[in-house]
């Protein structure tokens, strides 16, 4: 079992290296991830948010059902740790 | 060849991170180091969106200078002095889940340790298949 597991985490690694070959070098600022949403929140986020830090107009402004969701992660997860506690201790 | 394994190795440690925490999470027996395994991963996941976040050449936070000096005026944000705000972003949001899945997982953990005096999963297999 021991073995079976090594040997899939070293496939499953090489796999993931193979793939890293196609990504972009290292602090390259024209990569994929940096040029299109996040240039324009960089222009815009003054004009439209009035906030000087990015990543608060982009986590509270423009992604704010993501935060929406995330806040409903946190509470589902305290509700189930308040739950899976709570039932053995009042038997 | 150099400069190709300079530039790449970064995503070659996340990947060997992510490799052990993955085989952690396999093969120990014990549910709490696979708890470990599984937050090793997720900071490996983190570490790799943070590093597509980097320019390279003098950048700084995003957190916009000189903000509030224009008032009204439209400065010309220069998008290379300021690191990529979007990986940080989904990075909090990906922390949260991280510590929720944290939480609930050693929540359950203390449920079975409760119910069966052990963590070893062959434990508690064999005092299940006992009844």
């Amino acid at each position: 079992m021991r073995i079976l597991s090594f040997v899939t985490a070293v496939l499953v690694g090489a796999a993931l290296i193979y793939g890293s070959l196609d990504m972009p070098q290292w602090g390259d600022p024209h990569s994929a991830a940096s040029t299109h949403v996040s240039s324009y929140y960089l222009h815009h986020s003054m004009e439209h948010t009035a906030t000087p830090n990015v990543v608060t107009s982009i986590l509270a402004d423009y992604r704010g059902y993501d935060t929406l969701g995330e806040t409903t992660v946190i509470f589902t997860a305290g509700m189930a740790c308040i739950l899976l506690l709570r039932r053995e201790r009042s038997r | 060849m150099f400069e190709f394994v300079v530039s790449h190795y970064n995503y070659w440690a996340y990947v060997g991170l992510m490799m052990i925490g993955f085989y952690a999470m396999m093969a120990k027996r014990n549910l709490i180091k696979k708890i470990i395994g599984m937050n090793i991963f997720q900071s490996a996941i983190i570490l790799f969106y943070i590093s597509t976040s980097v320019k390279k050449g003098g950048v700084t936070v995003p957190i916009l200078e000189h903000a509030h000096k224009g008032h009204g005026a439209h400065h010309a944000v220069d998008i290379m002095q300021y690191a990529n705000p979007l990986p940080h972003v989904l990075m909090l949001t990906a922390i949260v889940v991280m510590v929720a899945t944290l939480g609930v997982a050693v929540a359950v953990c203390i449920m079975i340790y409760r119910r069966y005096g052990t963590l070893e999963e062959d434990e508690i297999i064999m005092s299940i298949k006992r009844g």
